[in-house]
């Protein structure tokens, strides 16, 4: 299992609640990403996911898909992501999140092993599905780099406790029907709403008992946090709240405090009374 | 229904589209059994859609170039002006019987989404067709029907804003909407059960076609020619074909003949990758990421192609040949002025090629092309580009 995975596990184990925070490699300079990445430690984040650009990224909403297009217009390469690892994960534990032809296209099982000896302690592909796995070859969980499998609001339960069982490191629970993001899509018909998960969290933890389960999509703030640790998730994964204003020309020391009032949401004392406040979820 | 054709194919989808995916695969394998759903199929097929559509002798051009006889198979007469209502006719009958009341669709020329927008005002389902803008601006015509037939078109301002940002942004829709929507796709590409749902709609084509040609001189004709963008024409006439002798080619687009991708030939210049739910040849770079496309021809240009053309064209079995905007276009103004038909710039393209192909072919010999679409939707593009040399 990778580091990652390690540090998740732990905390479900000891109940602390965990954040991963998200931004897209390339759409800033590496400097100020890294300053993003030390802003976040500093502000008591758990691991850091680090975002690859595809060029079609068919789950991703507008804010990540505009960040996708800003990287590969600034000509981020394979290689550019592997220089940034090592000091991405001398900050925090790392997953990588890109699309599966751009693992293929560095050779499957190869590009995996490369990720790994960069620093990376995970990988999520969010168009591979379960199935696709032997696609990248015998490597899977072994050696330190853990395929983090997705599950949906759609997901029957059965399916969904195949998906516990072969993924690695953690399950990455999506938390709505819909892209990445806060929902403000394109168009009306992209916007939806976070759903309760209880019962599908409950079956995983049933299923494999040491395996943190992490919710995310359309986090917007820390009560969003809260709602996914009531509902009995491990932790939460906020990506777009933060590229948006990665976007729009935020600092990382703007972002720290973004950061600051998301970890408040992992802890219970401070809004437990908030989480049962309506808020039309 | 076949997931895979050798090592193409598969759903490489988030997993909220799975489910959706399955049963949208096992609503089909339900449908075609049951009686009552083939024969409203039929029904409409024949009275609504106007087929079967002819088997057409060009004598004129087959005269002009004094080889094989040429024959059209006119699915320009399909009601819509395209082959592509077979398809819609028949994934719009299954998302009624999934109970999906909304229709959504991506389109390039915009003959798939005008079939989407027709079916789905006949049975009364919402329509949302999503189409990239520079598409919108090149088929202006077809824009209107859509909105004449009362879908909403949306248009797709990402990237090259043509046919792969159209489909990317149907399937972002999917996902957010996937209880109550059907996406209606309208090529032989995506995840699985598209690509085998699509060609067992589009194989009436082939069908037709063969049992028309026994009829006429006995036998399979012995060339058959398509063009290829996602496939689903090309899908359509080759599969009821493949195992008899019949020399099959499929054509894609070359556009210009310059630029980054080489045009839109994915088959042809293309290499193995995953978009858009299968794998299959893509336009992409080193570093994996999709290839900028270029065509005259909205509905072949496209970075990707249907995983049974990439089989068939690993197993030998179709020939793929590309040809060129100035090609189509020129093939274009040779069928209008000798047989009195305006052809769509796509079929145009694998016309250029049977015009080549023709005359070295013996006399007695049967030359069949797929005449996929009519060319009214393309009249401001061929007027732009001039007259043919």
């Amino acid at each position: 299992m990778g580091r990652l995975g390690e540090v998740l596990r732990q905390r479900r184990q000891r109940r602390e609640g965990s954040l991963l925070t998200y931004l897209m490699a390339g759409s800033v300079p590496p400097e100020t990403f890294l300053g993003c990445v030390r802003a976040f430690r500093a502000a008591g984040v758990t691991g850091m996911e680090v975002g690859f650009p595809f060029s079609d990224p068919m789950a991703e909403g507008p804010v990540i898909q505009r960040a996708a297009s800003r990287s590969l217009a600034r000509g981020t390469r394979w290689s550019d992501l592997l220089a940034l690892l090592p000091q991405v994960s001398g900050e925090l534990p790392v997953a990588v999140m890109t699309y599966l032809n751009v693992v293929l296209r560095h050779g499957g099982e190869k590009a995996l092993t490369e990720l790994r000896e960069h620093g990376a302690d995970a990988v999520i592909l969010p168009d591979l599905p379960l199935e696709g796995l032997r696609d990248l070859g015998p490597h899977r969980r072994t050696d330190g780099l853990d395929i983090v499998l997705l599950a949906s609001p759609a997901t029957g339960e059965e399916r969904l406790l195949r998906l516990a069982r072969r993924t690695g490191g953690f399950l990455y629970l999506v938390s709505r029907y819909g892209t990445t993001g806060l929902g403000g899509g394109t168009t009306p018909s992209t916007r939806t709403h976070p759903l309760d998960l209880t019962e599908e969290i409950r079956q995983v933890h049933e299923e494999r008992p040491r395996l943190p389960v992490l919710a995310g999509f359309g986090v917007r703030d820390a009560q969003d946090v809260r709602s996914f640790l009531d509902q009995g998730a491990d932790g939460a994964i906020v990506g777009s709240l933060l590229q948006d204003r990665l976007n729009e020309g935020a600092d990382p020391s703007e972002l720290e405090a973004t950061v600051r009032s998301l970890v408040e949401g992992l802890s219970s004392k401070r809004l437990g009374l908030d989480a049962t406040r309506e808020r039309g979820l | 229904m076949p997931e895979w054709y050798g090592p193409y194919g598969g759903s490489y989808v988030p997993e909220t589209l799975i489910p959706a995916l399955k049963e949208l695969e096992s609503a089909w394998k339900s449908a075609r059994r049951d009686p009552e759903f083939r024969s409203r199929f039929q029904e409409l097929a024949r009275d609504w859609g106007g087929r079967p559509t002819p088997l057409y002798f060009a004598e004129r051009l087959t005269r002009e170039l004094g080889g094989a006889e040429i024959y059209l198979k006119r699915e320009d007469l399909v009601h819509g002006g395209a082959h592509k209502l077979n398809n819609a006719l028949g994934q719009g009958l299954l998302a009624l019987r999934l109970g999906k009341r909304r229709l959504i669709a991506e389109t390039g020329a915009g003959q798939h989404g005008v079939a989407t927008a027709m079916i789905g005002a006949k049975l009364g389902l919402t329509t949302e067709v999503y189409m990239g803008a520079a598409d919108m601006e090149r088929q202006q015509p077809n824009v209107l029907r859509m909105r004449l037939l009362g879908a909403t078109v949306r248009p797709v301002t990402q990237g090259q804003q043509t046919l792969k940002e159209a489909i990317n942004e149907a399937l972002r829709d999917w996902i957010a909407n996937v209880q109550d929507t059907h996406y209606l796709l309208g090529s032989a590409v995506g995840p699985h059960p598209f690509p085998s749902l699509v060609a067992d709609f589009q194989s009436v084509i082939g069908r037709e076609l063969r049992r028309q040609s026994r009829a006429r001189w006995g036998r399979d004709p012995d060339l058959v020619l398509a063009c290829v963008g996602g496939g689903s024409n090309a899908i359509g006439t080759f599969h009821p074909l493949l195992r008899g002798p019949a020399r099959l080619i499929g054509v894609e687009a070359r556009g210009s003949g310059e630029g980054p991708g080489g045009g839109a030939a994915s088959l042809v210049r293309g290499s193995v990758g995953v978009l858009h739910g299968m794998r299959t040849y893509l336009l992409q770079d080193e570093e994996g990421q999709i290839l900028p496309t270029q065509s005259v021809s909205a509905g072949l240009d496209y970075a990707g192609v249907g995983p049974e053309h990439a089989w068939l064209k690993d197993s030998g079995r179709v020939e793929y040949t590309a040809a060129t905007d100035r090609q189509a276009l020129e093939a274009f103004h040779r069928l209008a002025r000798t047989e009195g038909i305006l052809p769509a710039l796509e079929p145009s393209h694998a016309l250029a090629v049977a015009i080549q192909r023709a005359p070295d072919l013996p006399r007695d010999q049967h030359l069949v092309v797929t005449l996929s679409g009519r060319g009214d939707k393309d009249l401001a593009e061929v007027q732009r580009l001039g007259p043919a040399r």
